[in-house]
């Protein structure tokens, strides 16, 4: 009976050495089956080691997938300290291939970690480094392909461009308002290791970098690089202090070509103060626009019908009075009797103050908003300004006038040709922008397109031939002609504002600029050109801008393909002609008093001081209007 | 006279082999890595074996009376040799407790003697004074001051562990000899104050139980051993990596060989190796159990069960915490796990099981 009591106990305890042997079982394959997952992900979390593999930047082409910015392959180096063997060595060889001190190398090659990147010293090195480095055949020590951004065309187009930072992140500019499109996927290879870095003998996982997206841009690089070369020109020949020009389609607001000066080699943008580098000088810059603005005002007055060019008729006797202030012309002595239509070729500010006065302050402004000023053109660009204008409450009769030529309003190089392109494309108000399409890397299929986004119609199509053609004549009869080139019809306008600071007008600088299009008929590119401050020279826009603007026209009629126009060709002769003016004496003249009264000579003058010591040709020659003049200055 | 128990002998053997391969698979990277010689291990358990296997022929050939005859002497001794290995120059640390006679790889562990001393005394005890169990405060509560003293003694190296298996095999022997129930649960009471009591001794105790309850708080410390373990058995897979592919044993698991050898095993060998070395556990307990039941007399059934207890204790303890199911307490597996002295004791203790199979 005693045994029988054991015997049960015996059996009972077996019983529960099963029942946990059997619960030992479950458990693993609870741990294999329902964790199997989440453990094993830890797990490879631990044991695996990813050597990282950079994909390529999205490359940037301009509208017809000419290459401007790409990738140039270069390696960098990667250690895994766990696997150097003989550390000592390995330091004293890579100090000597990187040319840097035994103990700047230590630090990477004794670093506790499992990958160290040899930053920045090892970071893109050049083709033989890398090759030297290849040759020592250490391992533990990799070279990794990693891409360096390439900007093909060095300076141009910087500002919109941007640049990158040593990790291809997109710092400024598209590469930084695109930075997602753009940026690559880095891809790795991952492989087994050790608790101590070794590597293991098991199957490594490539995983594939992802390329970034293409950007296809508005731009025309042939037209962009005309561009820069022009404000090459310009910088040396003017010593400004700014320039800019921009280029754009009227037709839907694609930008063909952008820049300014001074500009940046976004390779080496450390080199660079941060004004030079951030400042996209045609959306950021804000500034009186002058003359230019006196579009709009004519616009307004040709859509509101409270001119008419031909028949209506103005005396301009060299000012006009309001609000008891004397308002000048910018010619002494006025232009006299003249229609409206000479009024917009003179640029007479009389006559554009009486505009404004006939459309009144409501109406002016309402046309001024309409057409994009006071608010952002929210092109697709980082920096953008939005201007000032007069709040429609504080605008008296005093700034009603000067608003009507284009002073006490601040306005952005990019609000004028927005303006400008409307004016004269039928009346349609688009949204600049400079990125056409994004493609996808392998292919370049469009993945995404931008079209021309019309934000209004601001005026009719008949208003805006009207303006096409009242520029025309500027550019053919009045301040405009520098632009004029035979046998095609361009018009445009020309600005010279002056620079406020601190609230006054500074004397004797001047943004000077030049808007300008063609062919009239049917307008392919607008163009606005603005020196500031130019030195050695007449500041005025049609001395300083217009020949620019010339330059450029030139060379877009081959690359746009702009046919000639027959009837350009004869409408030049009647302007030009007739036109023979006798050269006055300018010796012992003052050349501030008489500069003014010189617009119909191109003056080159050379010397300091304000008197007129010589002069060539000689008083009373007769010479065509436009021709050379060099006088010699002293005191 | 019967023969000895040659399945009991032939499963004893097979599992000793296996662990003796399985040595090798998980501990090559290491021996390697610290002595620059893959078989270290495998040489060393291999002497280790045919030692033991030595013992376990000399043991089984011994009558079992000799212990019966004996007790009181053989306890005597392994409480001066628990004492002597505590006083520093004679007994030597390893793994943090003064626990060891000898230099180097060799030696012996007292307290592995005194564990099978300790079920020697008890069973003589019991079996000579069967009625005692009646007597609870007269009788056993005396009783169990043997196996107190020794644990108090083994806690002083401290070897929690051994001393754990030791109180437990004792209680086991009284559970079986017909001591009555309620005496458990007043020692389960005063287990828990006791436990709780060695937590407030060492409070890394209680880090080891959170670190139980979610190994990932700290992975890096207390929960170190439990994650690798899980790392071992989960990404493997059912199937498991196949024999010598164990990622975990490069470096991630600390001595593979040892008490967590179980897990390298289910990584390289999958679930139905894990299966096959549960079945042949349970198989030597049986086998041991049922030679308690079939011999003659009472001492020898309380020898073989407490024997076998103690056998399926720490198997069954040392898969729990491999698993996962309790906190790590850091107890070797049985005929697996690296180590010579524990081999040994074990293979003597089945020698003694062996020689009563054959009574």
């Amino acid at each position: 009976m005693f045994y029988k009591s054991i015997h049960y106990k015996i059996r009972l305890f077996f019983l529960i050495v099963l029942i946990i042997f059997i619960a030992v079982i479950i458990k693993i394959l609870y741990i294999q089956v329902i964790k199997y997952n989440f453990v094993k992900n830890k797990a490879s979390d631990l044991w695996s080691r990813n050597l990282p593999i950079e994909g390529n930047r999205g490359k940037i082409y301009d509208r017809n997938l000419d290459i401007m910015v790409d990738n140039l392959t270069t390696t960098s180096l990667v250690l895994i300290p766990g696997q150097i063997k003989n550390k000592k060595e390995t330091t004293k060889k890579l100090s000597k291939i990187l040319n840097v001190s035994y103990d700047e190398m230590k630090k990477h090659v004794y670093k506790k970690t499992s990958i160290q990147r040899v930053h920045p010293i090892g970071r893109k090195l050049p083709f033989d480094t890398a090759d030297r480095i290849n040759n020592l055949n250490i391992e533990g020590v990799y070279l990794l392909k990693e891409a360096k951004r390439n900007y093909i065309y060095n300076k141009n187009l910087c500002h919109v461009i941007g640049y990158v930072g040593i990790d291809n992140q997109g710092l400024s500019g598209l590469e930084l308002k695109y930075d997602k499109y753009l940026k690559s996927k880095y891809g790795s290879i991952k492989y087994y290791s050790d608790a101590k870095g070794n590597k293991l003998k098991l199957s490594e996982i490539y995983e594939k970098p992802v390329d970034g997206f293409n950007l296809k841009l508005t731009i025309n690089n042939k037209l962009q690089r005309v561009i820069e070369r022009e404000l090459n020109n310009a910088w040396t020949k003017y010593n400004p202090e700014h320039a800019l020009v921009i280029a754009m389609n009227p037709n839907n607001g694609e930008i063909l070509a952008m820049s300014s000066r001074p500009n940046f080699d976004p390779s080496n943008y450390k080199n660079y103060t941060e004004e030079e580098i951030n400042r996209n000088l045609p959306i950021w810059m804000n500034y009186e626009p002058g003359s230019t603005f006196k579009i709009i005002t004519l616009a307004a007055s040709l859509e509101e019908d409270t001119i008419n060019l031909k028949k209506d008729k103005f005396y301009d006797p060299g000012s006009i009075s309001v609000a008891g202030r004397k308002i000048k012309c910018w010619k002494d002595g006025g232009h006299g009797e003249e229609t409206f239509m000479q009024v917009v070729e003179n640029s007479c500010n009389p006559g554009f103050v009486v505009m404004g006065q006939k459309l009144g302050k409501n109406r002016l402004f309402r046309y001024i908003r309409n057409f994009g000023f006071g608010e952002k053109t929210n092109i697709d660009l980082n920096g953008e300004a939005t201007g000032i204008l007069f709040s429609i409450d504080k605008v008296g009769p005093l700034e009603l006038a000067t608003t009507s030529f284009g002073q006490g309003v601040s306005v952005t190089p990019i609000q004028q040709i927005t303006a400008v392109s409307a004016a004269i494309n039928g009346g349609y108000l688009y949204k600049p922008y400079i990125v056409k399409s994004i493609l996808e890397p392998e292919t370049n299929t469009e993945i995404k397109k931008f079209d021309k986004t019309l934000i209004r119609k601001v005026i009719s199509k008949k208003t805006s031939k009207e303006v096409r053609i009242a520029l025309e004549n500027v550019v053919k009869n009045g301040t405009g002609r520098n632009a004029f080139i035979d046998g095609y019809r361009i018009g445009g306008k020309t600005g010279t504002a002056q620079k406020v600071k601190d609230g006054k007008y500074l004397s004797g600088n001047y943004i000077v600029s030049f808007i300008g299009f063609m062919p009239v008929d049917n307008p392919k590119i607008v163009l606005y050109v603005a020196i500031d401050n130019p030195k050695g020279v007449i500041q005025y826009g049609g001395t300083v801008s217009a020949p620019i603007a010339r330059n450029i026209f030139e060379d877009a009629i081959n690359i746009l393909n702009i046919k000639k126009d027959n009837n350009a060709k004869e409408k030049k002769y009647q302007a030009w002609d007739i036109k023979y003016i006798k050269v006055p004496n300018l010796i012992n003249k003052r050349f501030s008093k008489v500069k003014y009264k010189l617009n119909n000579f191109d003056i080159e003058y050379t010397g300091n001081g304000d008197k007129i010591i010589y002069q060539s040709p000689k008083k009373g020659e007769r010479v065509p209007t436009g021709s050379k003049i060099r006088i010699m200055l002293g005191n | 006279m019967k023969k000895i128990d040659k399945k009991l002998l032939i499963t004893i053997i097979t599992l000793s082999l296996i662990g003796i391969i399985m040595i090798y698979s998980s501990s090559n990277i290491w021996a390697k890595y610290k002595y620059n010689d893959e078989f270290r291990f495998l040489k060393l358990q291999s002497i280790f074996f045919l030692i033991s296997l030595f013992a376990l022929k000399i043991v089984s050939n011994i009558d079992y009376k000799y212990y019966y005859n004996n007790s009181k002497k053989i306890i005597f001794i392994c409480f001066i040799l628990l004492i002597l290995v505590l006083i520093p120059g004679i007994g030597s640390v390893r793994n943090g407790s003064r626990s060891w006679f000898g230099i180097g790889g060799l030696g012996i562990q007292p307290s592995e003697f005194m564990k099978l001393a300790i079920i020697i005394f008890i069973s003589k005890y019991l079996s000579d004074y069967p009625k005692s169990v009646k007597n609870i405060k007269k009788e056993i509560i005396p009783l169990l001051f043997i196996p107190a003293l020794s644990f108090l003694l083994i806690m002083l190296q401290p070897d929690l562990g051994t001393g754990v298996i030791i109180l437990v095999t004792s209680i086991s022997l009284l559970f079986v000899s017909g001591v009555d129930f309620s005496f458990f649960t007043k020692i389960g009471i005063l287990g828990l104050f006791g436990f709780t009591g060695l937590i407030v001794i060492a409070p890394y105790r209680i880090k080891r139980i959170l670190a139980f309850l979610n190994p990932w708080v700290d992975p890096l410390g207390s929960g170190f051993q439990s994650i690798q373990s899980l790392f071992a058995i989960g990404p493997s897979g059912l199937l498991g990596t196949g024999f010598g592919n164990s990622v975990q044993k490069h470096f991630y698991l600390p001595e593979p060989q040892t008490d967590f050898i179980f897990s390298i095993i289910t990584e390289e060998l999958g679930i139905f190796g894990s299966i096959i070395i549960c079945f042949l556990f349970s198989y030597i307990i049986y086998r041991s159990l049922k030679i308690a039941i079939n011999s003659k007399d009472l001492f020898s059934k309380y020898l073989v069960f407490g024997i076998t207890f103690q056998l399926a204790f720490q198997t069954l303890l040392n898969l729990s915490v491999v698993v996962g199911l309790v906190p790590i307490t850091g107890v070797t597996l049985p005929f697996l796990s690296y180590g010579g002295s524990s081999l040994i004791t074990t293979m003597i203790s089945i020698g003694i099981i062996l020689n009563i199979s054959k009574q």
